[in-house]
């Protein structure tokens, strides 16, 4: 066995050596193809979600979200909750919100959204919202009887055609507003804000005082309690310590919440991406196969002279296995560069969504090296199965026969 | 040293099957030089591929040194190509990959040998046939008479107890064709080495001792030229 591997090794380091480097370079780009096709749409996929998980954190749900537990609707005493946490090592910010269902009506035209009651001067260290007013301005602390409007509700901006809107709402503009609870009011919409992105502009905001008001709330209730921490990364051991701190309502990280809510979101994009990851692989496999399979056609008479002239079956398989193993690594090391290269080309112009949204693909390192060991042992197969089958063959076949 | 009786070989099966050997016997002794002759389709590639165990016979004995081969399994069979037998074949038949020396040194390699013994038994295989300077080149950079030199040097490398060879001088001049007999009769009278080598140039009997004519798939002829 030892001389096999010995022989073996040997014959595939001649062949490659005096081989035809054309051909060697053709192969190890087809190879190099493969890979990219593995793992490029993948990365793409999952800049998508980093971008979509971003937009969780940066609005509805921050680092770390407290909702009420049970059947509750609200939080009860949520200032005492805001208290605790805040005490918390490893918190930079926290806030309470208010969320409530309600009608918008402006000239005859109506949508439903969800309104969601803030402390203005609270959010600037908590959400992006202060951050994307695109016409007009954030609410203020003092704000009673203004509002903030989503883009694409407000006819404005950009996906508005897809959903029901206000048609041209503006800064200034009077809209009536029919919460859940049958309670009516007025506002001047102080602000349009511009997310590019529906979570966010296809919901309003007001004062969070506003909503106590129009629900008669009492005691700081709030329908969630929005955490931001000091370090990316930390979310779960600062959920843990909020838990300690004696916070008994429901507790989430953003990862918490994306798994849910990206799965429902991205189920199409997830199915996508395991059929294009699946069907990448019968390709990869059938094209390494292929080729392979021709380059030991090509060899079948050389295979049936060094089987005559005494080199063993199994050297002959054993060549063919490093000589395809050798191709196979040439192409991933190639098409890590090509991979790299389109990375950092794709960080540096993202692609860009619905004008502002910018997808930077992500390197999945655990996919990467999946798709590694796939290709290798691929190749180890795609090497032995056909020098097997033609080392199977007579002799005289092998050398005498076209 | 070799025993063939009622040796046959169909090629194909039924009506259409061309019979190539029809039933030949004959011995060769230790140390014999024979030359196999016959017009074209008569058999003797035929012969010589199921005596170096290229290929089976249909039917029929076949010992060397007694022991019957022709039923011995195939990795045993590939082990004695590689161990006892040598095979020069009408086309050289060389791995245009491998230099010279490499397409010699890769059999010693193959029976287990370190790199460097293999190297130094390939060189002086190589130096035997006349082509030690050489050796670095592909089979693309020699001449057909080098290269069957080469195909030479690799068949008889290991020191095979017999050295078939088919037609060697095919393809070459009358002046590589006087290289290459030249190192027959030599590795003949020197080493003693047994050779059955096909040819159909008659003035190749004078290099050897022995003469078997085949005709139509059987042995009309056998005749010494000389005692050994
Ligand atoms: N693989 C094969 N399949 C079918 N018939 C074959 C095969 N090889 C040889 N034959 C036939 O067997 C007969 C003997 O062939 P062989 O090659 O032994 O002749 P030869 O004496 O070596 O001829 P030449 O001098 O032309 O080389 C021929 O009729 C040939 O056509
Ligand atoms: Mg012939």
């Amino acid at each position: 066995m030892i001389n096999d591997i010995r022989v073996g090794a040997l014959i595939a380091y001649f062949s490659v050596k005096r081989g035809n480097k054309k051909t060697l370079m053709f192969i190890v780009f087809v190879l190099s193809l493969i890979f990219m096709n593995l793992v490029f749409l993948p990365s793409m996929i999952g800049g998508m979600t980093v971008l979509f998980t971003g937009m969780m954190q940066d609005y509805p749900y921050g680092d770390i979200v407290i909702e009420p537990s049970g059947d509750n609707t609200y939080i009860n005493n949520a200032d005492s909750v805001l208290q605790k946490v805040r005490a918390v090592e490893g918190v930079r910010a926290a806030t309470k919100r208010l969320d409530a269902g309600a009608s918008i009506e402006h000239k005859q035209k109506v949508v439903g959204a969800t309104i969601t009651g803030l402390l203005p001067t609270e959010e600037y260290d908590v959400s992006q919202y202060p951050y994307i007013i695109s016409e007009g301005d954030f609410l203020g602390e003092l704000s009673r009887d203004e509002i903030i409007i989503g883009a694409m509700i407000a006819g404005t901006g950009f996906g508005s055609e897809i959903y029901d809107n206000l048609g041209e709402v503006r800064p200034g503009s009077l809209v009536d507003v029919t919460y859940s609870n049958g309670v009516k009011r007025t506002y001047k919409v102080k602000g349009i804000m511009e997310g590019s992105f529906e979570l966010v502009d296809l919901n309003a905001l007001v004062n969070y005082k506003e909503i106590e008001d129009v629900y008669g709330l009492e005691e700081s209730k709030a329908t969630s309690v929005v955490v931001r921490v000091d370090k990316q990364g930390s979310e779960d051991q600062v959920k843990d310590k909020i838990r300690e701190a004696g916070v008994n309502e429901q507790i989430f990280t953003w990862a918490d919440k994306s798994e849910t809510l990206i799965k429902q979101a991205m189920q199409s994009m997830g199915a996508i991406d395991t059929m294009s990851k699946f069907v990448s692989l019968i390709v990869g496999a059938a094209l390494v196969l292929i080729i392979i399979y021709i380059n030991v056609l090509n060899r079948k008479k050389e295979i049936g002279i060094l089987k005559a002239v005494g080199i063993t079956p199994r050297s002959i398989v054993l060549s063919y296995a490093f000589l395809s193993t050798f191709y196979v690594s040439l192409g991933i090391f190639a098409g890590l560069i090509l991979y790299f290269s389109l990375m950092f080309y794709f960080q540096v112009n993202p692609v860009v969504f619905y004008e502002t949204m910018e997808i930077r693909p992500q390197i999945d390192y655990m996919l990467l090296i999946e798709s590694i060991v796939t290709m290798l042992t691929l190749s180890v197969i795609a090497g032995i199965l056909p020098a097997w089958s033609v080392s199977k063959e007579s002799i005289l076949k092998a050398i005498w026969s076209r | 040293m070799i025993l063939v009786k009622n040796l046959k070989r169909y090629y194909g099966t039924g009506e259409t099957a061309v019979k190539a050997l029809k039933g030949v016997s004959f011995e060769i002794k230790k140390g014999e030089f024979v030359a196999i002759m016959g017009a074209s389709g008569s058999g003797k590639t035929t012969l010589l591929r199921i005596l170096a165990l290229l290929d089976d016979a249909t039917e029929g004995e076949y010992t060397i040194r007694g022991l019957e081969v022709s039923s011995l399994p195939e990795a045993e069979r590939s082990y004695y190509r590689l161990t006892q037998v040598g095979y020069v074949f009408q086309d050289y038949a060389l791995i245009n990959e491998m230099s010279a020396a490499e397409n010699v040194y890769i059999l010693s390699m193959m029976e287990g040998k370190s790199r460097k013994e293999s190297y130094e038994i390939a060189l002086e295989a190589l130096d035997k046939v006349g082509l030690k300077e050489k050796h670095n080149r592909i089979p693309d950079e020699l001449s057909g008479g080098e290269k069957q030199r080469v195909a030479i040097a690799r068949a008889i490398a290991k020191k095979p107890d017999i050295l078939f060879a088919d037609e060697p001088c095919a393809n070459l001049d009358t002046n590589n064709s006087k290289q290459v007999l030249d190192v027959f009769k030599e590795l003949n009278e020197k080493y003693g080495q047994t050779i059955v080598m096909v040819t159909h140039e008659l003035w190749h009997t004078e290099y050897v001792d022995r003469v078997i004519t085949f005709e139509d798939g059987n042995l009309v002829s056998d005749e010494k030229k000389r005692n050994r």
